[in-house]
């Protein structure tokens, strides 16, 4: 069985002479990224040192995954320098900083979901044998580099067959086998969970120890302190700053960020808890069997679980996305068949998706139309649409969530990460409901952001409305949930009140330690 | 790596004058056509000849509008040219067995809806791709048009249908009304309804759509039956213009269709198209048509000459659309 070792090996001989560690290894001076008017990335100059962990951290539209993208190529930077082991070097193509060692998972995973996961991970690089590819070697290779990791996944599934999360990880095991002396994560975790993570980390502090120069960025600080050797503080595209860890603090970075000061991240309000809203009685359809809980107003119930345990089918399947297969659903007390997604939020119910890309978005339309498309029937007179109430609706939503865009015109692609889950959000706070099911809905948003997301659910819940929470980011539905319901293989497996279980607790329950 | 590109190449700010601008562009290049072709011949500015290029634009124009509603849905439809050309047997049958005009020409729209209606069925329940139910539409129709005339045509006898082809009204060809009748509703359906919304909706991410609450099926449907009532409609114009029903009409009228709606902005990929530029590519197409005509260009040459110009336009649209990157 072939390891990690070898099949990197195979790019080890045409990678030029590793730099000592400590010593620079990639030097920007004033680099500088402008989209049209935009200024994505103001000049920076930043040092990575040869063997270090380099954190990055901003708010969302810092200009993280600008630098990222500049750096691996994949697009022309506007002006400044790279040097790259002492030598400028141009990176005009993701071509160029592969052949150089440097890689890169982004943040949206882009491979191929009808491929292979052993054919993914050698996109581009297939191991050929006169003109053919041999696919059988490719596979076992793959297979080997994935258990050498500690990943549990099979090389010969179909890669859209995975979790998000299992994406990241293949894509996290491609960018590791080929050969990399820099090697960048964009939001690696946002959609691990714990389990993943830990292996990641451990995936991490491997490549470290045999020299690679690792960039990490996260919204998570404790992760940050976990790992990091330093960290660099972007804000509004600005290098505000380089910090060693053991030198600076979470106050000073989210200060530094943000230029203002957090008390209280998990902000809650308790409210007097009011009628039922929705009760499930057994529900059970593809992913999740026997689910019973309810949902009153005033409560945020949380649902924890590693991915794949079916939570999010659990809500596809309550808001009608798909059949279920048996079970009850009472709606403030009558019971309903709730068939269609129409039939939901005519009941009442919202559902902002895990994935924006896959299910929350329309990437390639405006801001704006994405934010009314829940709302375009009430937007209607007669025949056509009242313009200014459409644009006046967007423009709320985009003040009221910071949505940071020059105008509601613009692509929801040329959005940050963090900026598009606002979208989503955005979406169905400007419908309404009773129920509001928010799955996942802090992937990649920022800590000022995330505090503010929290005091707009306590709104929610103020109107009377009740909120189902689905995280994979313990921290969260543990602070915030009044009950939290831990699922595992499709099944509800243990129910706490607030604050009632430790987090080892949950955690095992989750896992079935 | 390049495929990471697909994330960011989708991207610059689209500002609400671009799409203006772009029209306005090519409403420059048809007048630029009209003027370039007015000096090198006389023959271009007679009132007889505009008049037989709006008539001629007129068609391509219609099927146009029709087809960038399934192309903004990412679909295709492959079957307008056969469905003109069935319509038109339809239309003549019906009033050569004596069927009133009013009744003959709603029965052959309501034929062109139940097209449409059958294509989106082979997308949605059969889950047929979209490039497939409407190729064997394509072939099935004219085999069925020919079934119908024995291979031979129907001769329309109804001077009043006939007649109205070659009407002016207000000075200007009949026919050329006829592409306002479609393009003022459908202007208002695309950029002022709800279910214009929809229909980039669905192009751009389908899935996101149905969880926003759009109704993805009906949409669909919506967008086919559009496309087929559009071509239909152009069935009735062309029969009463040659004054015979003939499967084998309209022959490739699905690739000026198609044509147009590219060169007037529609992107394939979908989620991105107007009412206004298919028409103006409609017009383009024919004005070059016309024009080497006049020129006395080999009709092998404007072939030619056309696809160079659909993939010029194109890549500038292309060009324009990543403008700021
Ligand atoms: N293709 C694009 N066209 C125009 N502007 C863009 C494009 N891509 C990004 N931007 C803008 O550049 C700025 C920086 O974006 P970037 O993706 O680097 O942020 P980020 O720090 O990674 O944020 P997040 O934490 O939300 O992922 C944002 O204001 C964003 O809107
Ligand atoms: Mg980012």
């Amino acid at each position: 069985m072939t390891g990690l070792q070898e099949v990197s090996q195979r790019h080890e001989d045409e990678l030029e002479a590793a730099v000592a560690k400590g010593k620079p290894i990639l030097e920007l001076r004033g680099l500088q990224k402008n989209y049209g008017a935009v200024q994505a990335l103001k000049p920076a100059t930043i040092t990575f040192l040869s063997g270090e962990i380099h954190a990055i951290v901003g708010e969302n539209g810092a200009g993280k995954s600008t630098l990222i993208k500049l750096l691996t190529g994949v697009i022309p930077r506007t002006a400044g320098e790279v040097s790259w082991q002492g030598e400028p070097v141009q990176l005009a193509t993701p071509t160029e900083a592969i052949a150089r060692g440097i890689n890169a998972v982004h943040q949206e995973v882009v491979l191929c979901p009808h491929l292979s996961v052993a054919a993914n991970m050698f996109l581009g690089d297939e191991m050929n044998s006169k003109g053919l590819m041999r696919k059988r070697a490719m596979t076992d290779a793959a297979q080997g580099v994935l258990d050498d990791l500690g990943f549990n996944l099979p090389a010969n599934a179909t890669l859209g067959s995975l979790t998000i999360g299992q994406q990241q990880l293949v894509a996290t095991a491609r960018a590791a086998m080929r050969g990399t002396r820099f090697l960048i994560f964009d939001e690696p975790t946002a959609y691990l969970t714990r389990q993943e993570s830990a292996q990641l980390f451990r995936l991490i502090r491997r490549l470290q120890g045999e020299g690679v120069t690792i960039v990490y960025i996260s919204h998570r600080l404790e992760e940050v302190f976990e790992l990091a050797d330093r960290v660099s503080v972007l804000r509004d595209g600005t290098h505000v700053g380089t910090r060693y860890i053991s030198e600076t603090n979470e106050a000073e970075l989210i200060a530094l960020m943000i230029n203002r000061t957090i008390e209280q991240i998990y902000h809650k309000e308790q409210f007097a808890l009011g009628e039922t809203i929705v009760e499930t009685r057994g529900l059970s359809g593809p992913g999740f069997s026997d689910i019973s809980l309810s949902v009153r107003a005033g409560e945020i119930v949380g649902l924890y679980g590693l991915i794949g345990a079916g939570r999010s089918e659990f809500a596809l399947g309550l808001y009608g996305r798909h059949p279920l297969t048996g079970g009850e659903v009472y709606w403030q007390g009558r019971k309903v068949e709730i068939g269609n997604e129409r039939r939901a939020m005519e009941l009442g119910i919202a559902l902002a998706p895990e994935s924006r890309r896959d299910q929350g978005l329309c990437l390639n339309l405006p801001i704006g139309l994405n934010i009314n498309l829940p709302v375009f029937r009430k937007l209607t007179r007669g025949l056509t649409i009242n313009r200014a109430e459409e644009a006046a609706n967007a423009d709320r939503q985009i003040r009221d969530l910071q949505i940071k865009t020059p105008s509601r015109r613009v692509l929801a692609s040329a959005m940050s990460g963090g900026n598009q889950q606002k979208i989503v959000i955005g979406k169905w706070l400007s419908h309404g409901a009773k129920l509001f099911i928010f799955d996942e809905p802090t992937v990649g948003v920022d800590v000022g952001t995330k505090a503010e997301i929290y005091r707009l659910f306590a709104r929610l819940l103020e109107k009377g409305a009740g909120i189902i929470l689905i995280s994979s980011y313990l921290p969260e539905v543990y602070e915030l949930a009044d009950r939290l319901h831990v699922f595992r293989q499709g099944r509800l497996v243990a129910s706490h009140d607030y604050r009632a279980a430790s987090h080892e607790d949950v955690l095992a329950q989750a896992i079935n330690a | 790596m390049s495929v990471e590109t697909v994330e960011s190449s989708t991207g610059p700010t689209p500002k609400r004058g671009v799409s203006i601008l772009f029209g306005l562009t090519l409403l420059g290049l048809l007048v630029v056509l009209w003027l370039l072709l007015g000096l090198a011949t006389s023959a271009f500015w007679t009132p007889n000849n505009i008049s037989n290029l709006l008539r001629q634009g007129a068609m391509t124009a219609i099927l146009a509008v029709g087809q960038t509603f399934v192309i903004i849905t990412a679909g295709i439809d492959l079957s307008v040219g056969a469905v003109v050309g069935f319509t038109s047997v339809i239309v003549a049958w019906l009033l050569a067995a004596g069927v009133p005009l009013w009744l003959a020409l709603i029965a052959t729209l309501l034929i062109g809806v139940l097209i449409g209606a059958f294509h989106a069925f082979g997308i949605v329940r059969m889950g047929l791709p979209p490039f497939i139910i409407t190729l064997a539409t394509l072939t099935s129709l004219r085999g069925i048009g020919l079934l119908i005339t024995n291979g031979s045509t129907i001769s329309i006898t109804n001077e009043a249908f006939t007649n109205f082809s070659r009407a002016d009204f207000l000075g200007v060809p009949s026919l050329f009304w006829m592409v306002i009748v479609v393009a003022v509703p459908a202007y208002v359906f695309l950029h002022l309804s709800r279910f214009g919304r929809y229909l980039f909706a669905v192009g751009s991410n389908s899935e996101a759509a149905r969880l926003s609450g759009v109704n993805v099926n009906r949409t669909i449907y919506l967008a086919y039956i559009l496309s087929s009532t559009c071509a239909a409609f152009v069935g009735l114009l062309l029969a009463s213009r040659i004054g015979i029903g003939n499967a084998t009409q309209a022959e490739g009228w699905e690739l000026q269709a198609i044509a147009s709606s590219v060169i007037g902005g529609t992107s394939l990929f979908g989620a991105v198209g107007s009412v206004h530029g298919p028409l103006l590519g409609a017009f383009i197409l024919a004005t070059i048509n016309n024009g080497a005509n006049l020129l006395n260009v080999n009709s092998f040459w404007q072939r030619i000459i056309t696809g160079l110009l659909i993939i010029v336009i194109v890549y500038f649209d292309q060009l324009r659309r990543r403008g700021s990157r």
